[in-house]
């Protein structure tokens, strides 16, 4: 490097004749310097890069967060959490969501409450000044560093599947408040046309007002805006008491678009299933469950969001350090070839030289600064919600009501291989029974 | 200019290029958001608001509490009012636990009231009828006599109800919340006594998730 250079100097001095071969001997110490120069920094820029492997959501491994209960005494673990999975902490809330649909599905009532109330917890407050958070707004780590909440549609619909549960316990009140707050999640869209613009959301609401006994006029006329004049809400019956809730479809898919995997999309593939109806005692009731909502819709029609904005500019950075990148390479292989003209021509080439390792260095730095720049849209989500929910009331009298649940296609058929047996158990008392019914297994 | 300074000007202006991207949250508001805080209902906030929590708890079945000793039908009263709590009805956007509020001021009461007051306990009337069953069948020993209707009947009803208004922009979210509770003498349905609670909180979200 410079002190080769200063040795060759030295030797050429002391003997004129051999300055050429000198010269040649300095030119190559010089570049082999710099390429060693060169390939150490590169080195440790690589070894910085270097990051943990991201944590298996399904093993648990190298999580932290809350872990199964009785851990050995000397920090070990015992079989039982071995065989249960530990969650991360910005995982928790999708896992709460998927386990809470499931559980729903299922039946286990109480395992998607808690699951709900946790998520809940942590997606009802506001979230400032998070070390996550902010580590997903800079420049070298993805947007999926930040605690997962979700986006809107996936809020809403912890929302929504909370407020089924706390009707079933009896609590129609708070039931409509989380039917509320998942309207005031969709709120202030990007694009103000879909504003807060779910159908089930104002129609529940004013439906709990009515059996509290207050006016749900309000609300319902909201509703019957929200789906047009295209179809008719069923008008409020105080005294109906049994509620069904179904969904049916697939939700919609996340995906990173944009040059730079930069814009987060949605995909949604549409299902077959159109409607569902219920068909109760032996056909003398047909209660039809038209789809009020489209989750699909929902996804992809609030517009852009403000870390959009923020990804947008990271792609911006990533282009350009890849550009200044390309330039400074372009600029050192000009110096590099300049010095060995000079040289040729027997003058000194060592400034150029210099700029060269210095154009090299910082064309390698931004090559890796592009490549370092995570760009990449946050893609986790909630797998196993539906496309299309539904909801109907009806009055029933006490006791068991078998029958099944038809789904039908985009003409009016039923989806035979999709019919699902129901037996609806109508308690008396003045509590409303609620039914849950979905098209998802799981 | 020599060869080196046009070199090492191209590197600068390089570098420069590469820096200049590097602030993402260019012409992004307050990207680490704002902190919720609590502000007067009076008080003009540049958004709107969030949730119920503890401290609105404590504070309003604290000032509640007190409102209800100092009316006469309490402090006055010769033989101490029997007071019957009704769940309180929830009007707000968020879900909460509706007899924690009526549990709140019941235990403040019966413990600052000095037996100014006494609550007749509802929640546990199926229990106590069972009870009263098994005594007058002869199940069970009696300490009196078990035919005789001894259940207190309410003088009084307290219950609350939560009223809510919320408003969110791209500023923010901001919720106000309206906490009012009544009692009600059972016998003439007026409203002996009246008094409201008002908190209002605003907040606006870390940049990431907005």
């Amino acid at each position: 490097m410079s002190g080769g250079t200063v040795v060759a100097k030295a030797v050429a001095k002391a003997d004129p004749g051999a300055h050429a071969s000198g010269d040649a001997r300095a030119t190559r110490s010089v570049r082999a310097g710099a390429f060693a120069g060169s390939l150490l920094t590169t080195l440790a820029l690589f070894a910085g890069c270097v990051s943990a492997p991201p944590p298996d959501l399904r093993s648990g491994a190298g999580t932290r967060g809350p872990t199964a209960m009785g851990v050995a005494a000397n920090g070990g673990t015992t079989a039982a959490d071995r065989r249960v999975p530990t969650i991360s902490e910005r995982e928790r809330v999708l896992f709460d969501y998927r386990a809470g649909a499931t559980s729903l599905r299922l039946g286990e009532f109480e395992d998607a409450k808690a699951r709900f109330d946790d998520a809940i917890v942590r997606i009802g407050g506001i979230i400032t000044n998070d070390a996550d958070a902010k580590k997903a707004r800079s420049l070298f780590s993805a947007e999926s560093t930040k605690t997962f909440i979700g986006e809107p549609y996936e809020r809403v619909m912890a929302y929504y599947y909370r407020g089924i549960l706390y009707w079933r316990d009896g609590q129609p009140d708070n039931a409509r408040a989380c039917f509320r707050s998942g309207q005031v999640i969709d709120s202030d869209p990007e694009q103000k046309n879909y504003d807060a613009d779910y159908v089930l959301l104002d129609y529940l609401d004013g439906l709990a007002s009515v059996k509290l006994e207050a006016d749900g006029s309000d609300a319902f006329a909201r509703a019957q805006s929200r789906i047009g004049d295209n179809a008719a809400l069923p008008p409020y019956d105080p005294a109906a008491n049994v509620l069904v809730f179904a969904e049916y479809g697939y939700g919609p898919r996340k995906y990173a678009g944009g040059e730079h995997g930069q814009q987060l999309r949605f995909y949604v593939d549409d299902s077959p299933t159109r409607s569902a109806r219920l068909v109760l005692d032996n056909g003398e009731r047909l209660v039809p469950l038209p789809a009020y909502d489209d989750l699909g819709f929902q996804a992809t029609t609030r517009g852009g969001r403000v870390m959009d904005h923020i990804l947008g500019n990271k792609a911006v950075f990533k282009t350009s350090a890849d550009v200044a990148g390309d330039v400074a390479l372009a600029g050192a292989v000009i110096a590099n070839d300049q010095a060995r003209r000079r040289e040729q021509r027997g003058k000194d080439g060592d400034d150029a030289n210099i700029a060269a390792v210095g154009l090299g260095l910082l064309g390698i730095i931004g090559k890796i600064a592009s490549a370092a720049t995570e760009t990449q849209a946050d893609t986790r989500q909630w797998d196993n919600l539906p496309q299309r929910l539904s909801f109907a009331a009806l009055k029933l009298p006490p006791g068991e009501h078998r029958g099944r649940l038809e789904f039908l296609d985009r003409e009016g058929n039923v989806l035979e291989r999709r019919t699902q047996p129901v037996t609806i158990s109508v308690a008396a008392g003045d509590r409303d029974t609620v039914v849950f019914l979905s098209e998802l297994k799981r | 200019m020599n060869n080196t300074s046009r070199f090492l000007l191209a590197g600068l202006a390089a570098g420069s290029a590469l820096l200049a991207g590097c602030a993402t949250t260019a012409g992004v508001q307050n990207p680490s958001g704002v902190p919720v805080t609590e502000m007067r209902p009076d008080e003009r906030g540049f958004v709107a608001g969030t949730g119920i929590e503890s401290q609105d708890l404590v504070s309003v079945t604290d000032r509640m509490a007190r409102s209800i000793l100092s009316i006469p039908q309490i402090a006055r009263a010769q033989v101490p009012p029997s007071v019957v709590l009704d769940p309180v009805v929830n009007n707000t956007r968020f879900p909460i636990n509706k007899d924690i509020f009526l549990t709140r001021i019941r235990t403040q009461l019966n413990s600052k009231a000095m037996g100014q007051v006494s609550f007749l306990d509802r929640e546990m009337m199926k229990t106590l009828e069972r009870e009263r069953e098994l005594k007058r069948s002869g199940q069970v020993t009696a300490s009196a006599d078990p035919n005789v209707v001894e259940f207190g009947g309410a003088d009084y009803f307290l219950t609350g109800k939560l009223d809510g208004m919320t408003t969110r922009t791209s500023q923010g979210t901001s919720d106000y919340v309206l906490y009012s509770f009544r009692l009600t003498d059972a016998r003439t349905s007026r409203i002996v006594w009246e008094d409201v609670a008002e908190i209002k909180k605003q907040g606006l979200e870390d940049a990431a998730y907005r």
